[in-house]
């Protein structure tokens, strides 16, 4: 079993108050600044948000179950470049996770590259934790 | 309603046991922060992984709701301590899987009564978007409690 655990603070009321992730555990990152504008506007302005910290352990989740499984397979990857994008609708909650990867893979093909992709998607533990999301979607294209 | 969205980026380089990554943020709050099987299953080194930063998704989620809650009732609050910790464990038959979310709250909160207090994070939980997905696969516990103003 693994914990995992932050601290966060957070000072007056929603639209105007603001907030910090104080520490993690690990020490990695923090403090970093989240507010509800940083949340919910066009631009962030510098800011953090859950969703985007959503965005991450979903990218970085789905990277290494796929590292996983190509390495099993006896191709383990050269690169990775993944990306995720989290949309959040106030009212509605979060709507959506979009996956991309783009992958350098010696001696792979693009049919089973795909292959290993989805089936990264589907069970990496973040994108099961997730399962909740209406939509969860992966675009995986091999480099040459 | 408008559609906002949060983008983060990553990059890996090898294979799961013994590769890393690097993750950064769209709003470019935190860049190329290192991450690994190791910082993710057993002594993290100052590395992050996926549930880290769910912890701190989580408790930033909570922490605007309770704050939200709290302004709808005349009573916004004056400080909100929040610590989160997201448990992963092995499932037989299904792997790694997120199987709990646990939240501890200090709060001030200048004119509250408990039970307001209370009830306000009660409906937090309810309406925090990312406690009612977690909820759907893994137990979520809320721990609050008001500190002396």
């Amino acid at each position: 079993m693994a914990e995992r655990r932050a601290e966060v603070t957070w000072t007056g009321d929603l639209a105007s108050g603001s907030g910090t992730i104080e520490r993690v555990g690990s020490g990695a990152f923090g403090p970093l600044d989240v507010s509800w504008a940083a949340r919910t506007e066009e631009e962030s302005g510098g800011k953090t948000s859950p969703e985007e910290l959503i965005a991450a352990a979903h990218a970085s989740c789905f990277s290494m179950a796929l590292s996983s499984g190509l390495a099993k397979a006896g191709t383990p990857p050269e690169r990775l470049e993944t990306s995720a994008t989290v949309t959040f609708v106030p009212g509605s909650g979060i709507t959506k996770s979009a996956l991309t990867v783009r992958a350098v893979v010696p001696g792979l093909d693009e049919a089973a590259f795909r292959e290993a992709a989805e089936a990264a998607r589907v069970n990496c533990p973040v994108s099961q934790a997730l399962a909740a999301v209406p939509e969860i979607t992966l675009d995986a294209q091999l480099d040459a | 309603m408008p559609r906002i969205e949060r983008i983060a980026s990553i990059s890996w380089e090898g294979n799961a046991a013994r590769g890393t990554g690097l993750m950064t943020a769209g709003a470019g709050a935190f860049t190329e922060l290192p991450f690994s099987i190791p910082s993710r299953i057993a002594v993290q080194q100052g590395k992050t992984s996926p549930e880290e930063l769910l912890a701190a998704a989580h408790g930033g989620c909570l922490t605007t709701s309770i704050a939200s809650e709290l302004t709808k009732i005349g009573t916004p609050p004056e400080r909100l301590d929040v610590s989160a910790r997201i448990i992963m464990d092995e499932v037989p038959g299904q792997g790694h899987l997120v199987v709990g979310s646990e939240i501890d709250i200090d709060a001030r909160v200048p004119g509250a009564s408990p039970e307001a207090f209370d009830a306000a994070v009660a409906a937090a939980d309810a309406s925090c978007p990312f406690s009612i997905l977690l909820r759907a696969s893994a137990s979520v516990t809320v721990r609050a409690r008001l500190t002396a103003t």
